[in-house]
């Protein structure tokens, strides 16, 4: 298949730079603000769809060690017990091996619901040991998360130091001469 | 059973729920489980009962006016005649159009106001009352510097959604020449320039907060009580209430985020005015003299807690370092301690750390709701005259789980 996503984009890209941007009214400053929007947006997309997968399957990863944790951390009373008790249903599905990309976000989706479930249980019928244990590997594994979150979109510009940011492709182990679409 | 799954539901832990089509008996569960104020619970809901309509159709600036016409017709008997519509861009939120109005000003004669119709789209990234912000701009008309305000369409009954008019406000939110992002994040200012705004900034921060309301018409408003929780839990209850009825994927951060909220509330010391969006890109200046001329989007305004306000405006997204490269400074203005040191001496209040640091984990979880939660529901159901935008400022959004993340771990 020779029509692909990023030949696609970047010719979207080029439309949108050499004969739309120009066309639009100056005075539209809502048209100007979104044609540029479009453009940024096309940009982020076409550095992040060839990592997609990566991102997703490392996520899943670091999110069913968290889960595992959970489930000898949170101790509690009724609400407790019940969420944990998804969680483990859920744990207990296919691994990573030979999940297709969709299964593989499907199933990040259902960790980061029943964790978070867990969490609000622990809040209302566990014990403060609990609590706080709960806390501490929720905070350690968002501390992770969210580093990789935060390079994903590194190039929107938000980060006042963005060289304290390690790129994507670094967090996720691929070394820089290897395809990202493995 | 079906009371408990809803209940269930409300806690995270049911897949099973549409929330683009949410059904009565999901929203009355959400309305018994986050109890909130008054207003803020009668707009959340119809939100929700509106959720399932169509999203935000093009319009044309023909049908704006035609609105604005209604609107201006059904409360001012004078003649008078719309010229000049135009679109106007900036903020997130609300959907803006500049026109003048050829009439008989009360109190000045035979005028041409410049005028600016702000009305909400479908679903707003930051749903709020039209009456609350009408109200809250009238009660300071005179103490600190707001632009006037003149109608409130509060149930779209003239135009397609609420909205309110504004007169036009003079000046810049930002130097012509200088640097800054959509909705003013980002902005950079000039040494001299910030010399002569930091002052005023502060000044009027204290004046809001020492205003005395009693006399103003804010009956769209609940006064929580002095000396409880009852403030704090309001609020956790708000916006925890928006991440069940918006949210798509969840974040195990921001679940432990409510729940700490919920364990470590603080008391309410004094119920003041909280303008809630108080930072750089929210005033206009004008160039020639260096004033601020008007104070905009007191959308989320409360009476509340004065600690919430210092918190949103010291948080490390509406600041950056100064020349030496050291310095943080508060809203690009002055440094953080100078600033905290200028607004006691002049409000004459007391900034306790412990509340203000409680309000920026509540503001962290307030811009957690409205850029994960909020944006992808609306924008996933095409629901804004800018859902480009509001997917675009997601990518903020991850700065801010680590700077909650932060604030958790660090928590005195």
């Amino acid at each position: 298949m020779q029509m692909r996503a990023p030949l696609q984009i970047q010719s979207i890209i080029k439309a949108m730079t050499d004969v739309v941007l120009p066309a639009i009214d100056p005075d539209n400053k809502l048209a100007q603000e979104q044609a540029r929007l479009v453009l940024g947006s096309l940009a982020l997309i076409a550095k992040q769809l060839p990592l997609q997968y990566r991102y997703d399957c490392d996520e899943l990863a670091r999110l069913e060690a968290f889960c595992q944790s959970l489930q000898s951390l949170a101790q509690g009373g009724t609400e407790t017990t019940g969420a944990l008790a998804a969680l483990a249903l859920e744990l207990r599905e296919a691994g990573v091996q030979s999940a297709s990309p969709e299964e593989i976000e499907q199933r990040v989706r259902n960790l980061r619901q029943l964790s978070g479930a867990v969490i609000t249980a622990v809040y209302v019928d566990g014990s403060s040991a609990a609590r706080k244990d709960v806390r501490a590997a929720v905070l350690a594994m968002s501390k992770e998360q969210v580093l990789r979150d935060r390079s994903w979109v590194l190039s929107q510009g938000w980060e006042g130091d963005p060289k304290s940011i390690p790129p994507i492709e670094q967090l996720l182990g691929i070394a820089a001469d290897v395809p990202a679409s493995v | 059973m079906r009371a408990e799954r809803l209940e269930l539901a409300a806690r995270g832990g049911d897949f099973r729920i549409d929330k683009d089509r949410p059904s009565p008996e999901w929203i009355a569960s959400l309305r018994r489980r986050f109890v909130t104020e008054t207003e803020i619970d009668r707009v959340l809901t119809r939100k929700m009962q509106r959720r399932s309509g169509p999203g935000f159709a093009p319009l044309k600036l023909e049908t704006l006016v035609q609105g604005v016409d209604s609107l201006i017709r059904s409360q001012f008997s004078g003649d008078f005649q719309i010229t000049d519509a135009r679109w106007l861009s900036g903020g997130a939120s609300k959907l803006q159009m500049a026109f003048r109005l050829h009439w008989q000003r009360p109190g000045v004669g035979a005028d041409v106001t410049p005028m600016v119709l702000r009305m909400e789209p479908a679903e707003s990234i930051v749903e709020t009352s039209r009456l609350r912000e009408f109200q809250l701009i009238k009660a300071f008309e005179g103490v600190v510097p707001v632009p006037p305000v003149f109608w409130c369409d509060a149930e779209g009954e003239h135009l397609p959604h609420p909205a309110l008019v504004y007169g036009f406000a003079e000046g810049v939110a930002k130097p012509t020449s200088g640097v800054g992002g959509v909705t003013g994040i980002g902005t950079q200012l000039p040494v001299a320039l910030r010399a002569k705004l930091a002052p005023q900034f502060v000044d009027h921060l204290a004046k809001i907060h020492t205003f005395d309301f009693s006399g103003k018409d804010l009956s769209a408003f609940d006064k929580p009580s002095v000396g409880t929780t009852q403030c704090a839990l309001w609020g956790v209850n708000w916006w925890e209430r928006v991440w069940e009825e918006d949210s798509d994927e969840d974040i195990p951060l921001v679940r432990l985020c409510a729940a700490w909220l919920r364990e470590n509330p603080p008391l309410l010391d004094r119920a003041v005015i909280v303008h809630s969006d108080y930072r750089l890109g929210n005033f206009l200046f004008t160039e020639h003299d260096t004033r601020i001329s008007a104070w905009l989007d007191w959308e989320l305004g409360r009476i509340g807690d004065r600690h919430q306000d210092i918190a949103w405006t010291t948080s490390t997204a509406f600041g950056h370092l100064a020349e030496d490269g050291k310095t943080f400074l508060t809203c690009g203005l002055l440094p953080e301690q100078a600033f905290l040191e200028a607004y006691e001496q002049r409000s004459g209040l007391k900034v306790d750390p412990r509340a203000v640091h409680w309000y920026k984990v509540y503001n962290s979880y307030t811009m957690a709701t409205l850029l994960f939660a909020t944006g992808y529901r609306i924008a996933h159901n095409g629901k804004t005259h800018q859902d480009v935008l509001v997917t675009w400022l997601m990518g903020i959004g991850y700065m801010l789980l680590d700077e909650m993340r932060e604030l958790i771990e660090g928590a005195p």
